[in-house]
C-alpha cells in the first residue's frame, strides 16, 4: 500500500525541485504535483520501505501498511530522533506496541 | 578525523558552602571521579589570588586533562578571568564548560534530599556529556572594505555620508535625481528652529564636498548586489546627464537657448514640480534638482524637440553632449545604508477634497513653496489635517509631522499676512514633545480657529472661484460653512517610489505599509539583512531632526563592517556535507537570508551575515547543521543524560528548552526569588527557541522523558524575527504525529515567556507537571 500524503501539512519542501521524499525514495516514486504537494505516482510499485515517511520533515506522510500485515486501522509509525528511532505499532484491535532503537552513527 | 579521547578535569567551587549544605559533596565528587573520561576531580578553595588557578594550570601543563568542567556559580567576570588566565597555559577558551547547578534549583532545601542529590548529579553528568564533545575554536576575521554606500541623497543620506566621511571611510552616495537634497530642499522652513533648510543642507554638502573620500553618483540606481557584509559588490547604473560634470560651469547660456518649456506638473515629486507655483517655467536644460548640487546642469531629454541641438551649440564650455548613453559602475563596499526617504501620499486619491481638480486646493508641500515665494492675496485659508493618514481607506498610520508642519505654516503665513483667518480642520493635533510650544503659540494667535472635524464637502464657487467648505464642528455639534481662498491638505507620507524596486535588489523585508523593517528597540537602524542599514523616513515617518538622528545612528551601527576586518565569533553554523541533501530548507527559513549555495550546491552560511541564532539547526530535517560550540550532537548527548530518572517513581520528568534571551532569565529568576519551581524540570539553554530541532524532542521522548517544554519570546519580540514561530509550527507538527502514535499530544508544548515572567514560569511548569502526572508515564519509558 502506498504512502499517503497529508496535503495540508505537506509544503513540498518549500517547493524545491526535489522534495526530501523524492530524493530518498529507492523506487523514484514520490514527486510533486502541480500544486507542489508530494504524491506517489505509481502506488503499485511501492515497497512500503517507509523511507519517505521517516524523511518527511513536517510529518505529512503516513504509510498504509499492506493488508497481509494488518487491515485498517493498523498503523506503523516511525519517529526519528538525532540518534534514535522509535516505532509505534498499532494493530487492528488498537493494541499498541512501541520499540526504540539507538541508531548510532546518525550524528557521526 | 582522528578520534580524540577527551581528558576532563572537574573543578567544583563552593564559596560559602551552599553546595556542601544541601548535597553530599564528598560522595558526589567520588562518583564523578569514576565517570568516563574524567581524570581529575577537585574542590577548589577560592579563585582569588590565583593560588588555586595555578594548580588547575599545572594539570593542563602536564597533560592530566585537556578540558575543564567548572561546577558552581561563576559570574561572567570570573569566567572571563579564568578563561584568560588558562589561555596562557594553552587551554582554548572553548574548552571550558560552566555548570551552575544552583540555577536549576538543585540546591533547593525544600526538595527531598534524595531528589536534590540525584538532580545535581544529573546536571553535572549532562554538562560532562557536552564537555566530552567540546572542540577548540578560534574567532574568525573576515576582511572588510572600508568603503560604504549610501542610497538616497536626502537629508538622512547626506548626514550618514557625512558621519562616515568624518570617521575616515570612503562613501559612494547614490542618488536617482540629478542633484542631492531630497524633500528637505523643497521646504520653506523646518522646525524646531524654523530655519531655512537650504542653509542646513548647504552646510552638510559643503563639508562633504571638501572631502576627497566622497563620491557622488547622481542620476544613478543600484541594480544588483553580490557578496556579503564587509565586501558587497554593487553595480550602479547611471542615466546620462548629457552635460559633462567637469566642464559645465552653470553659466546659463544653454537655458537661454533652449526652446522647450516644461509645464509644471500637478503632482509633486516629478522632476519639474520643484519650480515655484508662479514664475518662469523650467526649460529642458537647467540646474540639477532638487538642489543644484552637483552644480553641472542636466538635460531632460524626454522633453527635447526632435533633432534640436540648441544647447549643444550655445554652450561656451562645450560641456553638452546629447549623444551620451547610460553607463554602469561596479563598486565594492563594506556596508550599505538605505535612506531612500518618502513621497507624499497621492492626494488625488482622497477624492472628497478635490485635489488636482480645483486650483485653490494645495498639498502642504506646495504650500511650502508658496510661502517661500510671492503670496497671492488671501483672506481665509483652510488647513485639513490627516488627509490620507489615520484613515482606514488610505494609510493606517500617523505620518507624525503633518500637524507640526501645518502649525509652522500658519505661523509663517500670519507673520507675512497678519489679517488672514486660518481654519484648521483636525481629528487630533499631535505635536509631541517640545512642539507643544508651537501649538500653544499658534493657538493663541488671533484669527486661528481650530475646528475638530473633517469637512464633508468642498465645492468651488462658480463666480469668485473661492472654495465653499462645509464641515461639522464635532465639539460644539454646529455646522460650519466657509468660503476659503485656499485650502491646504496635510497629506501623509508613503515610502518613496523606487523603494519596492530597491527592496527587491537588496532582498530587504518591508513591513505591511511598505517601509523597511528593522528591529525597533534592539537594532533600530539595522535591517533584517546584516550589513544593510536603513535610516530616515525609509523606515518610518519622521521629521527632519529625527531623520538626522537616525542617519547618525545608522552610521554608528554600520561601522563594524567598515573597519578593515569583521570579527566573527566561532560559534557559527556548520553544514555537514556528508549528511546534507541540499533540501534548501535552511536557506528558505533563515530569518537573515544568510545562506547561499557553495560550488558543489550545498548551502553555506555567509559568516558575516549570520547572527548565530541557530534557526538553521532547528529547521534541518536531517540534523545536518550545527552551531559550533553548541552542536546538535552535544545537545543530543545532554538530552540523553537528562533522561535518566532522578525523581521518585511516578513523578513526571520534564525537559525544557529555554531561549537564552528571555525564558532562561525568567527560569533563573524564579529559582533566585525562591519561588516554588517544581524539581521535575531540567532545562537546557538554547540561543533561540528556533534552535530546537524536532529530532531533539523525539530523542527526549524516546529516552523516556515525560514532557518537553520549549519556551521562546512573545510573538513579534523574537530577536531573530521568526524563531519562535518556526519552532511552534514544528512542535505542532510533532504533536500531531504523537497523536497518531497514540501518545498525548500535549507532551510537547511550546510557550511564550517574557523575561520577567518568573511567576508565569513557575505556574507553567507546575501545571505542566500536573497534567503530565494525570497522563501517566511516557509510553516509551522502559
Amino acid at each position: 500500500m502506498p504512502p499517503k500524503v497529508d496535503r495540508e501539512k505537506c509544503d513540498g519542501c518549500k517547493a524545491q525541485q526535489e522534495p526530501l521524499c523524492e530524493q530518498v525514495c529507492p523506487g523514484d516514486l514520490m514527486t510533486l504535483d502541480d500544486e507542489k504537494k508530494a504524491y506517489c505516482r505509481m502506488p503499485r510499485d511501492c515497497w512500503d520501505c517507509m523511507s519517505c515517511t521517516k524523511a518527511c520533515p513536517v510529518g505529512a506522510i503516513e504509510t498504509r501498511i499492506p493488508y497481509q500485515l494488518g487491515y485498517h486501522p493498523a498503523k506503523l509509525i516511525p519517529m526519528m530522533g538525532t540518534n534514535t528511532i522509535t516505532w509505534t505499532c498499532i494493530d487492528i484491535n488498537g493494541k499498541v506496541e512501541r520499540f526504540r532503537y539507538i541508531n548510532r552513527g546518525r550524528l557521526d | 578525523m582522528e578520534k580524540v579521547v577527551p581528558k576532563i578535569g572537574i573543578f567544583v567551587r563552593d564559596p560559602g558552602g551552599r553546595m556542601a549544605a544541601s548535597l553530599d559533596l564528598p560522595g558526589m565528587l567520588k562518583r564523578l571521579g569514576k565517570a568516563k573520561n574524567v581524570t581529575r576531580v577537585c574542590l577548589l578553595a577560592d579563585l582569588a589570588g590565583n593560588a588555586s588557578l595555578s594548580s588547575v594550570a599545572e594539570g593542563i601543563r602536564n597533560g592530566e586533562y585537556d578540558r575543564v568542567l567548572w561546577v558552581g556559580r561563576f559570574n561572567t567576570e570570573q569566567q572571563k578571568a579564568v578563561e584568560g588566565y588558562l589561555e596562557g597555559f594553552g587551554l582554548n577558551k572553548y574548552l571550558h564548560m560552566w555548570c551552575d547547578i544552583e540555577e536549576q534549583g538543585a540546591l533547593n532545601q525544600k526538595v527531598a534530599s534524595e531528589v536534590r542529590e540525584k538532580k545535581a548529579l544529573r546536571l553535572i553528568q549532562m554538562a560532562l556529556a557536552r564537555t566530552r564533545l567540546l572542540e577548540p575554536l578560534a574567532p574568525l576575521e573576515i576582511p572588510a572594505v572600508d568603503a560604504a554606500m549610501v542610497v538616497g541623497g536626502g537629508i538622512a543620506g547626506l548626514q550618514t555620508a557625512l558621519s562616515l566621511v568624518e570617521l575616515g571611510k570612503k562613501v559612494h552616495l547614490v542618488e536617482k535625481e540629478s542633484g542631492v537634497g531630497g524633500k528637505v530642499a523643497a521646504l520653506h522652513r523646518f522646525y524646531p528652529r524654523l530655519c531655512d533648510p537650504l542653509c542646513g543642507l548647504q552646510f552638510v554638502v559643503d563639508r562633504l564636498r571638501a572631502s576627497d573620500r566622497i563620491h557622488f553618483h547622481t542620476l544613478s540606481q543600484v541594480v544588483s548586489i553580490d557578496g556579503g557584509p564587509g565586501r558587497f559588490q554593487v553595480r550602479i547604473s547611471r542615466r546620462p546627464r548629457f552635460v559633462d560634470l567637469q566642464r559645465c560651469n552653470a553659466c546659463g547660456e544653454c537655458v537661454e537657448a533652449c526652446p522647450v518649456e516644461i509645464p509644471r506638473t500637478p503632482e509633486y515629486g516629478a522632476f519639474g514640480s520643484w519650480a515655484p507655483l508662479e514664475g518662469a517655467p523650467r526649460k529642458a536644460i537647467g540646474p540639477a534638482c532638487p538642489m543644484s548640487f552637483p552644480t553641472a546642469f542636466v538635460v531632460q531629454r524626454e522633453h527635447c524637440a526632435p533633432g534640436c541641438k540648441e544647447c549643444e551649440i550655445a554652450c561656451p564650455a562645450g560641456a553638452v553632449n546629447l549623444e551620451e548613453t547610460a553607463t554602469h559602475e561596479d563598486v565594492e563596499v563594506g556596508a550599505i545604508f538605505v535612506t531612500t526617504g518618502w513621497d507624499p501620499y497621492p492626494l488625488s486619491r482622497v477624492e472628497e477634497f478635490g485635489y488636482g481638480l480645483y486650483p485653490r486646493v494645495l498639498s502642504n508641500l506646495e504650500m511650502e513653496r508658496l510661502l517661500g515665494g510671492d503670496l497671492p492675496p488671501l483672506d481665509e485659508v483652510g488647513f485639513i489635517q490627516c488627509v490620507g493618514s489615520r484613515d482606514e481607506r488610505h494609510l493606517h498610520y500617523c505620518s507624525t509631522v503633518c500637524c507640526s508642519a501645518t502649525l509652522k505654516q500658519i505661523r509663517f503665513l500670519k507673520d507675512r499676512m497678519p489679517h488672514v483667518r486660518c481654519y484648521v480642520f483636525y481629528q487630533d493635533i499631535r505635536s509631541p514633545g517640545f512642539q507643544e510650544e508651537l501649538y500653544q503659540e499658534v493657538k493663541a494667535l488671533e484669527g486661528v480657529i481650530f475646528v475638530r472635524g473633517t469637512p464633508s464637502t468642498v465645492r468651488p464657487d462658480g463666480d469668485s472661484g473661492r472654495l465653499m467648505v462645509r464641515a461639522e464642528d464635532t465639539l460644539s455639534g454646529k455646522e460650519i460653512r466657509l468660503a476659503l481662498d485656499l485650502l491646504v491638505l496635510a497629506g501623509g507620507m508613503v515610502p518613496s517610489r523606487g523603494t519596492e524596486e530597491l527592496a527587491q535588489v537588496l532582498n530587504l523585508p518591508r513591513n505591511r505599509w511598505g517601509f523597511f523593517e528593522a528591529h525597533l528597540q534592539c537594532h533600530p537602524e539595522e535591517s533584517q539583512r546584516t550589513g544593510i542599514y536603513v535610516g530616515g523616513c525609509s523606515r518610518e515617518p519622521m521629521n527632519v531632526s529625527q531623520s538626522i538622528d537616525s542617519a547618525h545612528r545608522a552610521a554608528m551601527e554600520g561601522l563594524a563592517f567598515l573597519s578593515g576586518t569583521v570579527l566573527v565569533s566561532p560559534t557559527y553554523p556548520l553544514v555537514d556535507k556528508t549528511k546534507c541533501d541540499k533540501c534548501k530548507r535552511c536557506m528558505e527559513e533563515c530569518p537573515f537570508a544568510a545562506f547561499h549555495f557553495d560550488r558543489e550546491g550545498f548551502p553555506e552560511p555567509d559568516l558575516a551575515k549570520c547572527r548565530q541564532c541557530g534557526n538553521c539547526v532547528g529547521i534541518c530535517p536531517l540534523a545536518a547543521v550545527s552551531l559550533r560550540h553548541m552542536t546538535i550532537k552535544q545537545i543530543a548527548a545532554q538530552v540523553q543524560e537528562a533522561a535518566a530518572s532522578f525523581l521518585p517513581e511516578g513523578e513526571p520528568q520534564v525537559l525544557a528548552f529555554l531561549c537564552q534571551n528571555d525564558a532562561y532569565h525568567a527560569a533563573r529568576a524564579a529559582v533566585e526569588q525562591g519561588l516554588p519551581v517544581p524539581p521535575n524540570v531540567i532545562f537546557v539553554k538554547v540561543p533561540c527557541a528556533g534552535y530546537v530541532n524536532n529530532a531533539l524532542i523525539a530523542d527526549a521522548l524516546a529516552f523516556g522523558i515525560d514532557g518537553v517544554l520549549i519556551a521562546g519570546c512573545q510573538d513579534g519580540q523574537c530577536h531573530y524575527v521568526t524563531g519562535n514561530q518556526l519552532v511552534r509550527k514544528r512542535s505542532d507538527d510533532l504533536s500531531d504525529k504523537l497523536q497518531k502514535m497514540m501518545i498525548e499530544r500535549d507532551r510537547v508544548r511550546f510557550v511564550n515567556l517574557e523575561i520577567r515572567d518568573s511567576v508565569g514560569y513557575v505556574e507553567l511548569t507546575r501545571s505542566f507537571v500536573e497534567e503530565l502526572m494525570a497522563m501517566g508515564p511516557n509510553p516509551f519509558k522502559l
